[in-house]
């Protein structure tokens, strides 16, 4: 299972790796060792710090504390162009590809290769594509454009660029992530030869599966902390978990004592195309369901096709009556509200003021003959103000401004100021304060006791037990797993998303859906 | 406790009232005090500058283009632009004066069909936007093409017998020793409406935020597929008001008019403040950079300056304002 290459000499050593953003110490005393032909897995849930790590490493961020050795000598990785120079690349899940020059054109972007010192040597560039290519067993042409290739392909004239360039230390941040099934087989692959050829990889990945696939050594880290090292042959998957997320609880929730009312929405077999299949459960007056999972399991997918902004086939209930989710328009007029995970792309109108902010989905409530009731509308956004403490001068004031934490206020302002029964919010807290984060939990605690449903996606374990009455855990578009408020626990949860099935069912049986 | 709200609210101190936050709040101060500035300037190089009649001629001079810019100002706001405006509105005056003069149709059926052929270009791009997705610039560049061309297929000649109840909207009649054309004041008319509906219903409300985020507006619930055809169609609809004005002001249905329409109404809705970016801006500024146009125009001739020095000073005032507008924007 494991692989056998034999770990060559050291290639990279990180000690005692320290960085701070203002107000966030984002990596402290982190360790890691890499040596040569070596996979080395970098586990952590969202925010433990991977992330910092390798743009550390590639030269995107600089790190404030610890050394960093290459080859045994101390380096200093000030920018991109240094960990070019030392022979780190690094391949995000954001393809960094030009999509509308060829294939060969984007291997060599930066620097092809000239004739007589003025051409470009087109042959040449050919040429070495199609050899980069074929040490991968790509069957791509070189002369294909990018935008017409697949996501694999994609991948794979991303490996083949870094290969052209003088690569030793290839970091592949979740390569898996944006690969289907049938894909994944040929990447494990492309990492097996490039690890035979002594090249030293450090690969993330939240999928424990691969990690036992192709890892030699795991590092684990947690809320920008060094937790251990662990040979991938020493270590079982639930103690990978236990690492990964084990943390107390704090004691930010509220104490939820639900009262349960009648089902206010019924989703039976919600589909999308290659996103979501079969989806379906129910959601109660009174209640907080939490949608757990990894990142692309399609917990958002779904609530867009609930919400009406995106096509799907299901069959839909609110409060009894049969829905259609046609548009957002319907779906607002049935009382249902998506807070958007992207708040500035998809919630705030970042031109406008607070109350147009506020009230631009429900003016339809505050208008006589079709104009708007000035006085009506000032009262209600000034009561939002007020009831949310939301922090601004005034509501004229301009939302661009404002802190995550009250541009946040001002979403939820927008859903309560009119008549929200089915409140969906993913990732509610994100990029908020911790300060706001309590006062938003109150605030979903205070609501469900007004009888409104609440459904939350989160990332964020210990925000998922600690808000949800109910923990739906999705998995490559469907819902793999339901825990209760009561049984649920950080591990239980993790098992299910990352697919450690055995396990999830053995700890935390799932009460019959 | 919601009028204690109310009374409150407006008479809340202003923090760091500092003049680019001034500028950011009530966009119109910049666009205005140029204008200020502009009468103040020309005031001391000629005699008389400030007066009544200067109003008129300034207003007379404008209100075409001032016309088409509130047009142009919807399809800003939504993000848009409209290069076609000026040949939809030359379309529709030949039209309605050639079917009356040519065709021998009574008067109100040529100017129905007149505004039909607004509706229709109004209809096509905001189809092409909406369902197709196509650029604004694309779509309105392609039908500015196709209206200049349809114009001289109609009519290459002016024409020249005009119903008499266009020539109404060039009459004039006097405040106190200042005569004002009719036309003017519909066009202020126009104006005032623009306004009070971008400002007061939820319509306007729905331009301004799919011109900020599209997305977001659909996601709050906004049918922005909707918006946007209804903002192509009456603005093609305003075109047909321009094309009134234009007959009622020339007294004849010309076919050499509007070609730089597009250009000059674009002008005008920047200088007024209003973002190409959409979602911020205002028609009153653009009423108010429609009139920096026409003072700078009427001053620089008074001044003796030739129409080509004063179309050069107007592109270079609207660099420098659009300039000013980008630093103070990038600057917060």
């Amino acid at each position: 299972m494991t692989p056998t290459a034999t770990p060559g000499k050291v290639l990279l050593e990180m000690k005692g790796i320290g960085k701070s953003f203002p107000g966030v110490k984002a990596l402290e005393g982190v360790s890691l060792t890499l040596r040569e032909g070596q996979v080395h897995a970098l586990l952590g849930e969202n925010g433990a710090g991977k992330s910092t790590l390798i743009k550390i490493l590639s030269g995107a961020y600089t790190r404030d504390a610890g050394e960093i050795f290459f080859d045994g000598k101390g380096v200093d990785i000030r920018g991109p162009e240094d960990a070019q120079a030392l022979g780190i690349s690094t391949i995000y899940q954001e393809f960094n590809l030009a999509r509308d020059l060829t294939v060969a054109e984007n291997i060599f972007i930066g620097h092809l290769p000239r004739k007589n010192g003025l051409t470009v040597d087109w042959q040449a560039v050919r040429t070495r594509s199609r050899a980069l290519l074929d040490r991968l067993g790509a069957k791509i042409s070189v002369d294909a454009l990018v935008s017409r290739l697949s996501v694999a392909e994609q991948q794979l004239v991303e490996i083949a660029k870094s290969l052209n360039r003088k690569t030793r230390v290839l970091i592949m941040d979740e390569p898996s992530a944006v690969l289907g099934e049938s894909d994944l087989e040929r990447l494990f692959q492309v990492v097996r030869s490039l690890q035979a050829e002594g090249i030293g990889i450090i690969y993330i990945s939240h999928r424990l599966r691969e990690i036992y696939e192709l890892a030699d050594e795991v590092t684990i880290l947690k809320d920008g902390r060094y937790v251990a090292t662990k040979r991938v042959a020493e270590v079982n998957m639930d103690e990978l978990v236990r690492l990964m997320v084990g943390r107390a609880l704090t004691d930010v929730y509220p104490k939820r004592q639900p009262k349960l009312g009648e089902v206010l929405l019924e989703v039976k077999g919600l589909s999308r195309r290659h996103l979501v299949h079969d989806v379906s459960f129910q959601l109660r007056a009174g209640e907080i369901v939490g949608f757990s999972g990894i990142t692309g399991s399609g917990r958002t997918e779904v609530m867009r096709a609930i919400f009406g902004a995106d096509e799907h086939t299901a069959e839909m209930r609110v409060a009894g009556q049969p829905y259609k989710a046609r548009s957002p328009t319907a779906a607002i007029r049935r009382g249902i509200a998506l807070v958007t995970e992207d708040r500035k792309g998809q919630g705030l109108l970042l031109k406008q003021d607070v109350t147009m902010n506020t009230t631009i989905s429900g003016l339809r409530y505050l208008t006589r003959g079709g104009l708007i009731r000035r006085a009506k509308e000032d009262a209600l956004v000034a009561k939002m103000i007020k009831d949310l403490r939301i922090k601004t001068p005034n509501a004229k004031f301009h939302v661009v401004n404002m802190s995550g934490g009250n541009q946040q206020k001002v979403i939820l302002a927008r859903w309560l100021s009119m008549n929200t029964k089915v409140l969906i919010m993913d990732e509610p807290t994100r990029g908020i304060d911790v300060g706001s984060k309590s006062e938003i939990y109150q605030l979903m605690d205070d609501l469900t006791k007004q009888g409104v449903g609440i459904i939350m996606i989160s990332s964020e374990l210990p925000e998922v037990l600690g808000m949800s009455d109910r923990i739906l855990v999705m998995r490559e578009g469907t819902i793999v797993g339901e825990l209760t408020r009561d049984a649920a626990t950080e591990e239980g949860v993790m098992n299910y998303a990352v697919g450690n099935l055995a396990k999830a069912t053995a700890t935390a049986p799932a009460p019959a859906s | 406790m919601a009028t204690t709200a109310v009374a409150t609210h407006p008479a809340a101190p202003r923090r760091n009232l500092g003049i680019a936050r001034l500028l950011r709040d009530v966009p119109i101060l910049g666009p205005l005090a140029a204008l200020i500035l502009a009468c103040i300037f020309f005031s001391t190089q000629t005699e008389n500058f400030i007066s009544g009649a200067h109003l008129s001629f300034v207003l007379q001079q404008m209100v075409v283009v001032g016309t088409l810019a509130i047009g142009q100002s919807l399809i800003i706001l939504t993000g848009g632009i409209d290069l076609s405006n000026g040949m939809v509105m030359a379309l529709s005056s030949v039209l309605m004066t050639g079917l009356f003069a040519n065709s021998g149709m009574p008067p109100s059926l040529a100017i129905l069909l007149a505004f039909a052929a607004c509706i229709a270009f109004g209809v096509v791009n905001g189809w092409l936007v909406t369902a197709i997705g196509l650029p604004p610039f694309i779509v309105t560049l392609g039908t500015y093409s196709i209206g200049y061309a349809l114009v001289r297929i109609y009519t290459t000649a002016t024409i020249t017998r005009v119903p008499d109840s266009l020539l109404f909207f060039g009459e004039r009649f006097n405040i106190g020793t200042t005569g004002i054309t009719v036309g003017s004041v519909l066009m202020l008319v126009l104006y005032a409406i623009a306004w009070f509906v971008l400002r007061s219903t939820p319509a306007g409300r729905a331009v301004y935020a799919v011109g900020d985020n599209p997305e977001a507006a659909r996601l709050a619930g906004i049918n922005t597929r909707r918006v946007l055809m209804a903002v192509y169609v009456l603005a093609a609809l305003i075109y047909g008001v321009g094309a009134v004005l234009q007959v009622g002001r020339m007294g004849v249905g010309d076919p050499q008019a509007g070609t730089d329409a597009n250009l000059q109404s674009i002008t005008a809705v920047v200088l007024g403040g209003t973002s190409l970016l959409g979602g911020r801006g205002n028609v009153l500024g653009t009423l108010v950079g429609t009139l920096i146009v026409g003072v700078f125009r009427m001053g620089l001739q008074l001044m003796g300056l030739s129409t080509n020095a004063q179309v050069l000073i107007t592109g270079v005032l609207l660099i420098l304002t659009a300039s000013l507008d980008f630093v103070a924007q990038r600057a917060k």
